[in-house]
């Protein structure tokens, strides 16, 4: 009996596991198939590498992968610190019942849509951009960066608080009776234990950075031109998928939204990749 | 031995979550000698050891009376609020019942309490790494293997590593709670001999639940009895 149903729990968790690898797989073949035509012609390499300008007949999506780069990494770069505080807050140097407290705020907050980030971006955010740097609309890289980075940071901070306290308490017990203070207890203990999981919410954060649109779409102007500097409106790659979508489905521009989802698909494979190599020497130590 | 007071611990009232713990308990430790705290499981002895450096949880438990330790023959309340507990932690050093090295090298492990002090000159941590080391009967075992990981020793040469830990800043006090009783025999009497040992530097307060060990190395035994002390020499 027991035997019976473990195997179909074994079963069930396998079906499962084939069944979320299958959905990947599916949807990478899904993007080849469509964008077939263009790899066939030999037009990828062009398409993303040169600039868009549908007037002249001339799709290239080189300005969206810039666009996306720039506003995705801006934002992971601005969340690591702000989550690393953070997280450093709740398990470490607040008292007990203002961790928990700061602790269910963030847990809230990963679960805000974003849209109503994006509300806050346009109507905070962007005129204050707007007004500080006197940049134009306020609509810009730096604007949607940032409200990225309040996005990333809740479920970033929340990773990073789960691989702090796992620190076990005999560690944090002997740096006490050692006579060390907080800061050297997070330095020298906790923090070398956590890596695993700093780098976990760095890569999560990252791929919803780079897959977030809604934020783009409404805070970044959306102009399909290389950004040069951070008051320069950007478009992603996420967003000019929506903009095409939503305008037109039989014009050529059309082809062009699926290199921009193969682009997505190839950008958050090789943020994975490279940071769990950066993960892969403390894999063995902690466990 | 000479006869000066080490620790004066005057009327301590402990409760943990309204559970009285130690009431009107009071005690004299005299310096260098190694002093047994008895009684039943639970009834509060290692609580009573983290009062002395105050190591105890102060979210959920409240105290009151009067701690003095004579640090270099200088009486200094510990509860004073211009007393920082890292200080008072540096002079009392604590070996917890399970050996609780750090996931670093064995030379790291011992050199730790250095860091902490900010004592980074390198070549008087490796003299007191070895000093304590040596003091801690581990050396010999491991001078070989210093830059191993600490948590590839066996558990009674782990407790030495810790003792060796506690021992490099030199402390006046040594706490013990049951350094023993994660151990088998012979490593048990190692630490045994190296605490009796350890006499000339160091006042001791050890938690014991094993008669036979209290006998052999306490000077001075004190069974805590509903919350206070009756001292005696068994």
């Amino acid at each position: 009996m027991k035997a019976l149903t473990e195997k179909s729990v074994v079963a069930v968790f396998r079906g499962s596991a084939f069944l979320s690898a299958g959905a990947a797989a599916l949807i990478l073949g899904f993007l080849l198939v469509f964008g077939l035509p263009l790899f066939r012609e030999g037009r990828i390499f062009s398409l993303v590498t040169t600039m868009w300008a549908p007037a002249e007949g001339r799709y290239g999506i080189l300005p969206m992968l810039a666009g996306t780069a720039a506003i995705a990494s801006l934002g992971v770069v601005l969340s690591i610190p702000l989550s690393f505080g953070a997280a450093a807050l709740i398990s470490v140097f607040a008292p007990r019942r203002w961790g928990r407290f700061f602790r269910a705020v963030f847990l809230m907050a990963t679960g805000i849509p974003t849209v109503i980030y994006g509300f806050v971006g346009i109507f905070l955010l962007a005129p204050f951009v707007r007004e500080f740097f006197d940049a134009g609309s306020g609509l810009c890289v730096l604007s949607a960066a940032l409200m990225l980075a309040v996005l990333v940071t809740p479920t970033m901070t929340i990773f990073f608080v789960h691989g702090f306290d796992r620190t076990p308490r005999s560690y944090l017990q002997a740096v006490d009776a050692l006579g060390g203070n907080d800061v050297q207890k997070l330095l020298y203990v906790i923090l070398p234990g956590a890596w695993r999981h700093i780098i976990g919410g760095i890569t999560l954060a990252a791929g919803r950075a780079q897959g977030d649109t809604l934020l783009a779409l409404m805070l970044s102007g959306n102009a399909a031109r290389i950004p040069g500097e951070p008051l320069e409106s950007a478009r992603t790659l996420t967003a000019h998928i929506a903009l095409v979508f939503a305008a037109d489905h039989e014009s050529p521009e059309f082809l062009s939204i699926f290199v921009c989802g193969l682009m997505l698909y190839l950008f958050s494979t090789l943020t994975v990749v490279v940071l769990r190599r950066l993960e892969a020497p403390f894999r063995r130590q902690h466990r | 031995m000479d006869n000066k007071l080490k620790i004066s611990i005057n009327d301590l009232h402990f409760s943990y979550k309204d559970k009285s713990v130690l009431s009107g308990a009071s005690l004299r430790i005299m310096e260098n000698t190694i002093n047994a705290i008895v009684g039943p499981s639970g009834i509060g002895k290692s609580t009573f050891l983290t009062t002395l450096n105050r190591l105890w949880d102060t979210t959920s438990a409240e105290m009151t009376g009067k701690i003095e330790i004579f640090f270099h023959g200088v009486p200094q309340d510990i509860y004073d609020p211009r007393f920082p507990e890292t200080t008072l932690r540096r002079k009392v050093g604590m070996v917890f019942q399970a050996p609780n090295p750090l996931p670093m090298s064995i030379f790291r492990n011992v050199a730790f309490p250095l860091k902490l002090a900010g004592k980074t000159s390198r070549g008087e941590t490796e003299e007191s790494v070895e000093k304590a080391l040596r003091q801690a009967f581990l050396w010999d075992e491991v001078k070989d293997r210093l830059h191993k990981d600490a948590l590839l020793l066996s558990g009674g040469q782990q407790q030495r590593l810790c003792i060796a830990r506690a021992l490099v800043l030199a402390p006046e006090v040594l706490l013990l709670d049951e350094p023993t009783s994660s151990l088998d025999e012979k490593a048990g009497a190692v630490i045994e001999e190296l605490l009796v040992e350890l006499k000339k530097n160091c006042t001791m307060v050890i938690v014991s639940h094993y008669l036979a060990q209290v006998d052999r190395i306490a000077d001075t035994v004190h069974e805590l009895v509903g919350g206070k002390f009756v001292t005696g020499r068994r």
